[in-house]
């Protein structure tokens, strides 16, 4: 690790830059993408596609915001590294979560939901619906 | 904040910037962690409901989100504008940013708040208040119960970060920062676009598919 | 007696962060120096760790015969629900990383003060809030559900499940801030001369602990704050009628709470790193394996937490995945208590109280540790799974670990917070107490869990009576220990003997300065130009009886 002095002494310098063409560009490029997600919702596309495609556009938007907007193209060191991590840990926690949902026992999972057995395929009749 | 930013404790304004801004990131990543346990709910019973959630997702009005989604994207590039005036030290025109990023703030909350009127009239309520009629799968219940939790909580981070950006900005007009120092309004920034962040993918999941 | 103040060299300093800048109840309750917010952690944490222990003690009474004892079913679900809640978030939880910690890492650090001092002083307050309104839950009616709190129990209880839920919540940002100052502190505060493979062992740990504190405590706020609305509102997000799913709640709760578990040992971990160099006079051995282990226990933490949900209904595939991450955490366990056995190795060993509570956290981890990965194993954690056998073994954890090193930690630091000398010989009577008598209380518990007695009943067959009531004549053994550590610590802190600035030629840079500390540190920012467990040289590894002292602003 570097001495903390010049850390600081290069972030002082990266921060006091303008960017004002950037922050256009990017914020054109964020306002096409909205329009492109909402596009793309409205087109047919099978099976679960249509989330890969939402959350594709919205990872692209989350990093334009992240690195030109909240400056962490122009950073070095700690500050990328907390932000990265704190992402790893949200999918950490979200991917052995829907692990467990989607390979348990049929029974443990909620009655009525895709993991638990269909409808009568226990030995037990649908409810009535009023 | 009197005559000289500098706390005593620290030897420089350039440590003591780093310090604050290491400070804001690290509290950006416990925001984003506070916001995981309901994305994670989110995920799990989506895949449980993925019917359920499909339909309900379709039940409610998508314009809402994408004018909500238009608004926040622009407000987070007017912060960044008035952030970009404190760097050359026009604190003026900082506050001027700032408050045009408030009245797009107020906007959002605005119309969430018709939304939200929206849903009451139709019974789109979570858990034990639900009672709209045409969707009556299990699971559905679910998808309100989430979709208040995350708006509501995200909701109230606009409502913060709205705050924060006009003390901050009150206090750049009246020429509290200068060129050499403006951490706050860098990190009132940071906060306002993490708050863009979070709707950026909350826009998508809960409108859209 | 130490030899230390058998002279008339040390000195007590005069203007101290005791007595200046005020010395008024105001000028405690405003303050901002890092100081008197650990002093007043501290104390606030040990009335809790005194409350916790009543229950405790409580809870051990009733268990003394098969049948009602001295109260009811309903009074001892309250009793146990509250002994966790006020042991874990009250007392654990930031007894030393908020108490030691906010007192020790300036010094060690060489700073003035945290990165943050307000923010400091509202963690402080954010703590009073949170135990306030917990507190206020537990009069109010008080909570049955255990402190897991686990849907759909609490969703449906009648008992004031919501304070306590709440008070939780706060407390969880109190944590969160205080890790936040920690992390920026060590990043951005440390003096000249310490580079990072200069950072004392006790800094590393607390800044792994830290990590933990500000990753995994939201999660645990956000849930809590579910369950309390579904409890209040019905909103059905754990509720199985409502297509909502039980162990849901039970992944997101371990998330935060089992990486908390790492939140109360490493911290332990910090304590013991220091205490084992200063009593044997040796450098750390694998300064490097240390430091990295802490984060590498931080890290592994938080992929464990499903050996929770064994039996919970949780995929086998699951469990098999949770059940082999867990026993990493052992790796990085043992590469720790290997370094410091090896440290002991060859060195001259003075065997006052903090060392003999070492002994008893080394016999504890271990012991503790070696069951950990035991019920970690699917099948085993299958016949142990909510018996007593998990009760002792996680109070070996908690309690051996945590609280050993809670203990050495007062012992080693008492002299540079009170600037007093704590009475040695009634300090290894208590030490001895103390550990023997956390043995006999839960040894029993260990064949007890083993048997099938399960945890949480108020009643239990009587063949289980006998090793029972061996377990409550321990637990009295214990809190007799616990007392007289409480009483001569008391009395030292007014008549206790002027202990110097360094009683125990430690070579820990917190040590550099006079006892008590000045309110600002340092007269002037310390360069440093050797590390912190450096017992090299001749004067340091066998140091005289009388040492001379360094002249600090007297």
């Amino acid at each position: 690790m570097a001495d903390p002095r010049s850390i600081a002494h290069e972030e002082h310098q990266a921060t006091h830059h303008a960017h004002g063409m950037r922050y256009v560009v990017v914020w054109i490029v964020l306002l096409v993408l909205t329009v492109v997600t909402y596009a793309a919702s409205r087109v047919h596309l099978p099976g679960g596609w249509h989330v890969a495609v939402a959350l594709l556009i919205a990872i692209a938007k989350g990093a334009l915001v992240a690195l030109f907007f909240m400056h962490l193209w122009d950073q070095r060191g700690a500050n990328r590294l907390i932000f990265v991590t704190s992402l790893a840990f949200v999918a950490l926690l979200i991917g052995l979560t829907i692990l467990d949902n989607a390979t348990r026992f049929p029974l443990a999972n909620p009655p009525g939901s895709a993991g638990a057995l269909p409808w009568g395929g226990a030995d037990r009749d649908p409810p009535k619906l009023p | 904040m009197q005559a000289s930013p500098l706390a005593h404790h620290f030897e420089n304004i350039e440590k003591q910037s780093h310090a604050e801004r290491l400070g804001m990131w690290l509290f950006l990543a416990s925001e984003v962690l506070l916001f995981t346990a309901l994305f994670a709910a989110y995920a799990v019973y989506r895949y449980l409901y993925s019917d359920a959630f499909a339909e309900a997702s379709r039940a409610i009005e998508t314009w809402f989100g994408l004018v909500n989604t238009v608004i926040l994207v622009t407000s987070s590039f007017t912060v960044a504008l008035g952030l970009n005036e404190a760097v050359k030290g026009n604190g003026r025109k900082t506050g001027l940013w700032f408050a045009v990023s408030v009245a797009f703030a107020l906007a959002f909350l605005a119309l969430k708040a018709v939304e939200y009127s929206h849903h009451f009239q139709e019974g789109q309520l979570p858990g034990r208040y639900y009672s709209f009629h045409e969707l009556q799968a299990p699971g559905a219940s679910l998808f309100f119960s989430l979709y208040f939790l995350i708006t509501g909580l995200h909701g109230v981070h606009v409502i913060v970060g709205m705050t924060i950006l006009a003390v901050v900005g009150v206090k750049a007009a009246r020429g509290k920062y200068t060129a050499t120092y403006h951490t706050p309004v860098e990190l009132a920034g940071l906060y306002w676009h993490l708050v863009d962040l979070i709707w950026i993918f909350v826009f998508p999941l809960i409108y859209l598919v | 007696m130490s030899p230390s103040h058998a002279s008339d060299v040390p000195v007590y300093n005069p203007r101290n962060y005791l007595n200046s800048p005020a010395t008024g109840l105001k000028s405690w309750l405003l303050t901002q120096d890092h100081k008197r917010i650990g002093v007043m952690f501290l104390v606030a944490a040990s009335v809790f760790f005194a409350v916790g222990g009543l229950f405790a003690m409580l809870i051990r009474i009733e268990l003394l015969t098969p049948g009602p004892t001295i109260m009811d079913a309903m009074t001892y679900n309250r009793l146990f629900t509250l002994h966790g809640v006020v042991m874990i978030f009250l007392f654990m939880i930031p007894a030393i990383p908020s108490g030691f910690g906010n007192f020790l890492v300036p010094l060690m650090l060489g700073a003035k003060d945290v990165a943050f001092p307000k923010l400091n002083l509202l963690s402080f307050y954010l703590y009073m809030l949170g135990a306030v309104v917990a507190l206020y839950g537990m009069v109010h009616g008080g909570a049955d559900t255990g402190w897991t709190f686990y849907t759909p129990y609490s969703t449906t209880t009648v008992t004031k499940v919501v304070p306590i839920l709440l008070g939780a919540f706060i407390l969880g940002f109190s944590s969160i801030l205080t890790g936040l100052n920690f992390i920026v502190t060590t990043h951005t505060m440390r003096a000249p001369g310490i580079g990072w493979n200069r950072v004392p062992l006790f800094v590393w740990s607390i800044y792994a602990t830290s990590i933990i504190q500000i990753l995994a405590t939201p999660v645990l706020g956000m849930t809590l704050l579910l369950v309390a609305v579904e409890n209040a509102f019905g909103w059905g997000i754990f509720d199985p009628a409502r297509g909502g799913d039980p162990v849901l709640f039970q992944h997101f709760f371990w998330f935060y709470s089992h990486p908390a578990v790492y939140i109360m040992v490493l911290p332990a971990m910090a304590v013991i790193s220091e205490v084992v160099c200063a009593f044997s006079r040796k450098n750390i051995f694998g300064y490097k394996a240390v430091a990295y282990s802490s984060l590498g226990i931080a890290f592994v933490g938080f992929f464990t937490w499903g050996h929770h949900l064994f039996v919970s209904g949780q995929s086998a595939f699951d469990a098999g995945v949770f059940g082999i991450l867990s026993m990493f955490v052992g790796i990085f366990t043992a590469i720790k208590v290997f370094n410091w056995t090896a440290t002991l190795y060859q060195g001259s060993i003075a065997f006052k109280t903090p060392f003999a509570y070492f002994v008893g956290f080394l016999f504890f981890l271990v012991f503790g540790g070696m069951t950990g990965v035991a019920v970690a194993t699917v099948s085993l954690d299958v016949h142990w799974h909510d018996t007593y056998f998990v009760v002792a073994h996680f109070h070996f954890i908690m309690v051996g670990a945590t609280v050993m090193a809670f203990l050495a930690a007062l012992h080693y630091w008492f002299p540079k917070i009170t600037g007093r000398m704590y009475p040695e010989g009634w300090g290894l009577v208590g030490a001895v107490m103390v550990i023997l008598g956390f043995n006999f209380t839960f040894i029993p518990q260990f064949l007890l869990g083993n048997e099938g007695m399960p945890r949480r009943y108020f009643s239990y067959p009587e063949r289980f009576w006998a090793l029972n009531v061996a377990s409550t004549a321990g637990a009295s053994v214990l809190a007799m220990g616990l007392v007289i550590v409480l009483v001569y610590l008391l009395v030292a802190l007014k008549w206790g003997p002027i202990a110097g600035p360094n009683p125990w030629h430690s070579r820990g840079y917190e040590w550099d300065t006079a006892s008590p500390p000045l309110p600002e540190n340092f007269e002037e920012t310390p360069v440093y130009t050797r590390g912190p467990h450096e017992y090299d040289e001749e004067s340091y590894a066998n140091p005289p009886p009388v040492a001379p002292e360094p002249k600090h602003a007297s």
